[in-house]
């Protein structure tokens, strides 16, 4: 069987730890003690991670950070477990959610027959439902529960705690703000739902732009590393890994949260710092589901996180940076990337200097295109591009064929602001910043005890999410009488830093819509 | 219908005519003295790395977003911005014998070794000729991981111009 790990890297170094063996529907396969169970078998050559529910067409992995859902398997008997967030356990035992339906959709398909549409039948009389759902949920693939489970799930109890400030998200904002607030007052909780602090930091290999005051010149993993290491020493930190921030319920003022897979954590805290980051935006075209089309951030996971070369040749869509910077990650591990290629009418969309590194070692960029489809029937075998015209209209007559495995999408992100708007801010859409943000004031509040920082404040880069994290945590302990002339200096300093950051004419549009978001004092709309 | 011509800022790297129309190149006799930082760095972007490494200060920077301009007079072909650079911008050009010199930055495999030799590839990545390695150094500038900086020999003075980037022959 073929091994998609790659031996050789020029930057980094894979610690993959221990050897174990998972079992993938009975089969053997190799894994890692470091790998997760997606990152184990996507290296062992399984492309195929589940099946839609309603129409049965193949889904692969896509975004690696637990929020597509493409990656649910049963592991160890318990269905529905995104194998993109679960590391492997030696032993363990894994399957494809299958139904017999499978072989059948095409042909239900084409008879507008889909399972799905069965389960919406059945609902006359009332009696018959139950037994019905029941016979019908075998057609869907969707699991089912186990009679028992191995381990402790869900029977450790609830933890209660209080803090001072509760910081969501341990990505470069939620770092930052918590190496600030935790030097300044004695309780505060970071929490983050992956296993390693650090959000994307730990996969960005390149080196940062930036001033040398702050971020530039070093690899993106590295200053993450270094911001780890300070929180990991701070003792008025307390830090929890693996644990998910569900709800916020306002009346109690609680948040509550699941710590692994078995500890409710109900927390108090006198303020929050939501710093949640972003997810990937998906695009449309013909096909763009088979496994094989994935999130540039996703690849960036698989590369430089475990080490694993997504395909062969890919294709990247999207000419910003992140579509230009995975590029030439995916070079740098011996990747053959045919084309960059975007719509992009007017030039290419990120900076002209990570275009000259992918172009000077031979991927042509192909600017005013767009993809027209994905072919391949389980997984890419290729894709068709076209050109456009000044209205992005394709132009027929204009398709190209790409031979590639694998297409990779930089298009852009979303703020993640489904936690943030629990706390019912004043929120507004900005296309510019990404999407849909909440009004917040200068010092990134966007409720009286509630701030936002990094990019589910607007998308920008991971040098300004230090910066708006440090502004934040900074502020936000201020607000609780820790009241230090020289944290009111620093404030003002890395606000002074932010506002050179955006003075290039890349950052006009933002520096617009984040002055149109920005008002004076947040208790106007009921902060 | 002929393909009408996209700029270099569609197609992601500039013909060396433009870059020297836009004055990026020293005058050829100081490259012939000593070897001389070429900076291809043309838009605003926030980064200052290079200014802030310069160990004779030749590297200015009027604002955090303004693209830097080397004091060619000033320059020694110290190689130290060639390794902070962010965007892998920055290679240093000599002349000597009617020979050229680049120096740039890699980050790729295989590791270079003395006396290899390598393609040559020009900004748009199409192979321009053959050269040797004759200075590979692995450097780790204060914060930065090790990269490797390179200098190669090319066949002749013109190709220096061209040539930025290499894949070793093994």
């Amino acid at each position: 069987m073929e091994d998609w790990r790659i031996s050789e890297h020029p930057i980094l170094k894979f610690e993959r730890g221990r050897e174990l063996t998972i079992y993938f529907d009975g089969k053997p396969l190799k894994a890692y003690e470091n790998e997760t169970v997606a990152a184990a078998l996507y290296a062992s050559g399984v492309r195929v991670f589940s099946r839609s529910i309603k129409y049965h067409s193949p889904r692969g992995f896509f975004c690696a950070i637990g929020r597509c859902n493409s990656c649910m398997m049963e592991v160890d008997g318990v269905p529905n477990v995104k194998t993109c967030v679960v590391r492997v356990g030696d032993g363990m035992r894994v399957k494809l959610q299958r139904s017999f339906t499978d072989k059948l959709a095409p042909l239900l398909n084409r008879m507008k027959l889909s399972p799905l549409t069965y389960i919406k039948m059945f609902t006359r009389p009332s009696f018959i439902y139950k037994p019905a759902m029941k016979v019908m949920r075998q057609f869907t693939g969707i699991g089912s529960l186990p009679k028992r489970v191995r381990g402790e799930v869900g029977k450790k109890g609830d933890e209660e705690l209080s803090a001072e400030l509760l910081i969501v998200g341990a990505g470069p904002a939620g770092l930052s703000a918590a190496i600030e607030a935790g030097q300044l007052c004695k309780n505060v909780i970071l929490v983050d739902d992956k296993d390693r602090l650090g959000g994307q930091l730990i996969k960005q290999t390149h080196t940062f732009f930036s001033d040398v005051k702050y971020a530039a010149g070093k690899r993106g993993f590295k200053l993450g590393e270094e911001m780890v290491g300070k929180i990991l020493k701070m003792k008025s930190v307390r830090v929890f890994t693996n644990t998910s921030a569900l709800a916020y319920y306002p009346q109690e003022n609680l948040m509550l949260m699941l710590k692994g897979n078995d500890t409710l954590l109900k927390v108090r805290a006198k303020k929050y710092l939501i710093a949640t980051g972003a997810y990937e935006r998906m695009l449309v075209f013909e096909n763009n589901d088979l496994p094989g089309v994935y999130g540039a951030g996703g690849v960036q996971t698989l590369l430089n996180v475990y080490g694993i070369k997504p395909g062969r040749h890919g294709l990247m869509v999207g000419t910003g940076n992140v579509g230009l910077i995975v590029t030439y990650h995916l070079l740098q591990a011996g990747v053959n990337m045919k084309a960059i290629m975007a719509p992009s009418f007017r030039r290419i969309r990120g900076y002209f200097v990570h275009a000259a590194k992918v172009t000077r070692l031979g991927v042509p960029i192909i600017t005013r295109h767009t993809i027209l489809k994905a072919l391949g029937r389980d997984r890419v075998e290729g894709a068709i591009i076209i050109k456009i015209d000044e209205k992005y209209n394709p132009i027929p007559g204009t398709e190209k064929k790409i031979d590639c495995d694998f297409i990779c999408l930089g298009i852009g992100l979303n703020p993640t602001y489904d936690l943030v708007q629990m706390f019912k801010p004043k929120i507004v859409y900005a296309p510019q910043l990404g999407g849909f943000v909440p009004v917040r004031d200068k010092y990134y509040r966007v409720k009286k005890n509630v701030y936002i920082s990094g990019d589910c404040a607007g998308i920008e880069e991971a040098t300004t999410a230090v910066l708006e994290g440090g502004v934040a945590g900074l502020h936000a302990v201020i607000s609780m009488g820790y009241e230090d002339e020289v944290a009111w200096a620093k404030i003002e300093e890395y606000k002074r830093a932010l506002e050179e950051e955006r003075a290039s004419p890349f950052s006009s549009a933002v520096k617009a819509a984040l002055k149109e978001i920005t008002i004076e004092n947040i208790e106007d709309i009921g902060g | 219908m002929a393909e009408e011509e996209l700029g270099p800022l569609h197609r992601g790297y500039y013909k060396t005519e433009e870059l020297k129309q836009l004055g990026v190149f020293p005058p050829e006799g100081i490259m012939k003295k000593n070897r001389i930082a070429v900076i291809e760095c043309m838009e605003e972007m926030p980064c200052n790395p290079c200014a802030y490494i310069c160990p004779v200060k030749a590297i200015r920077k009027e604002a955090l977003c303004k693209p830097p301009s080397v004091d060619w007079k000033k320059c020694t072909g110290c190689t130290l911005c060639v390794s902070i650079c962010p965007g892998l911008a920055i290679f240093c050009q000599q002349i000597v014998k009617e020979k050229g010199y680049v120096t740039m930055p890699y980050e790729l495999l295989p590791s270079p070794h003395i006396g290899e030799r390598a393609l040559l590839l020009n900004r748009s990545g199409k192979v321009v000729g053959e050269g040797k390695i004759i200075k590979p150094t692995y450097k780790a500038n204060g914060n930065a991981y090790p990269l490797w900086v390179v200098t190669v020999e090319v066949p002749w003075p013109e190709l220096a111009y061209e040539v930025r980037a290499i894949k070793i022959i093994r």
